[in-house]
């Protein structure tokens, strides 16, 4: 009788889980060949016919042991999701955020102000802190190199490069719906032109500076394989 | 049309699948060879389950806590590990059951429809 837990071990090792887990998983495969191979051999099928037929239920060892793989460690598939995103977004975009509000409020200081500009236009007036606004093509491309480097795909560049003005357009829109629903002696349409000029002086202008200095961490690496290729 | 067909394709597949593991395990433990032949059996040849279907998707369903595997040797036999049907698998086989019911009640229903 053929020695099914080392047919079983060779097509279907290396697993990529824990050892006490993988030899049970070969134990129990190993033990439905061998169950099925005597079954085939009790009905009257040749030793060697047995074999080729329980080795023929599996059409391809690759899949199942992937298969295995993703069914016997979902757990560790979530975990590896989430430190991926963790490191690859998470950190970057929210120390770059840091770095970016640390820098602004440097420049705030009411005794040693920084150059900036108003814009005056009817009554809103937006603070442009060019000083600020010079430094955040560096920070930009801290926070999309830091993502490369930590496995991040164009997506998790971009967001890791421009999370802080992504994140002050929500906290803007929202404040800006909340104003909506209390009566305000502003008409709605000032209100509405203020919004814009807030989300193009704090939004999009940074966001386009930050990924200014994004650019050359954005290309594609070239042993990086694509983003649908490297799904799991 | 084609989309919807790869979408729901493998959900009832999995889905009948689960059905067909969880009702056999609510007779009782069994090991996975055991569970292979007695859905073979019970459908008289219809539903048949081998190593690479079998396998992966216990091992799911044990993840999600609907079976439970234990190692045992029994007298004179070899080390096996049977499932049994945990509290959760429980709880689940019984909407299960009644959705894959309904299903059949409206295919019926369909194919009935199409005859008259």
């Amino acid at each position: 009788m053929p020695d099914w837990r080392e047919i079983a071990t060779r097509r279907l090792t290396p697993l990529a889980l824990e050892a006490k887990r993988q030899e049970e998983i070969i134990a129990e495969l190993a033990n439905h060949l061998e169950d099925l191979y005597e079954d085939l051999v009790r009905q009257g099928k040749s030793e060697v016919e047995a074999v080729q037929f329980a080795l023929s239920t599996v059409a391809d060892w690759d899949e199942l042991r992937r298969e295995i793989q993703l069914a016997a460690d979902e757990e560790a598939i979530m975990n590896y999701r989430m430190n991926y995103r963790a490191k690859a977004l998470w950190l970057p975009g929210i120390c770059t955020s840091a770095l970016a509000a640390l820098l602004l409020r440097l420049l705030q200081i009411p005794s040693a102000p920084a150059p900036h500009v108003f814009w005056p236009w009817q009554d809103i007036a937006l603070v442009l802190y060019w000083r600020w606004l010079l430094f955040l093509p560096l920070i930009g491309a801290l926070g999309a190199y830091w993502s490369r480097r930590a496995g991040g795909k164009l997506l998790e560049r971009v967001l890791a490069a421009s999370l802080y003005p992504l994140g002050l357009t929500c906290v803007l829109a929202l404040s800006f719906c909340v104003a909506l629903v209390f009566p305000h002696r502003v008409s709605l349409s000032i209100r509405l032109v203020g919004f814009a000029v807030y989300v193009l002086g704090w939004s999009i202008t940074p966001c386009f500076l930050l990924l200014l200095g994004a650019l050359p961490f954005l290309k594609r690496d070239a042993g990086e394989s694509r983003p649908a290729a490297a799904s799991h | 049309m084609k989309p919807l067909m790869v979408s729901i394709g493998p959900q009832i597949k999995r889905g009948s699948a689960e059905l067909a593991i969880l009702s056999v395990l609510a007779e009782g433990p069994l090991h996975g060879y055991q569970i292979a032949k007695s859905i073979e059996h019970q459908t008289r040849g219809l539903l048949r389950f081998n190593l690479a279907s079998l396998y992966p998707l216990l091992y799911r369903m044990e993840k999600r806590g609907w079976v439970k595997g234990t190692w045992e040797d029994p007298p004179g036999g070899r080390r096996r590990r049977y499932y049994r049907l945990a509290a959760a698998g429980r709880r689940h086989l019984v909407p299960l059951r009644e959705e894959w019911a309904q299903l059949f009640r409206a295919l019926n229903r369909l194919a009935e429809a199409t005859h008259a």
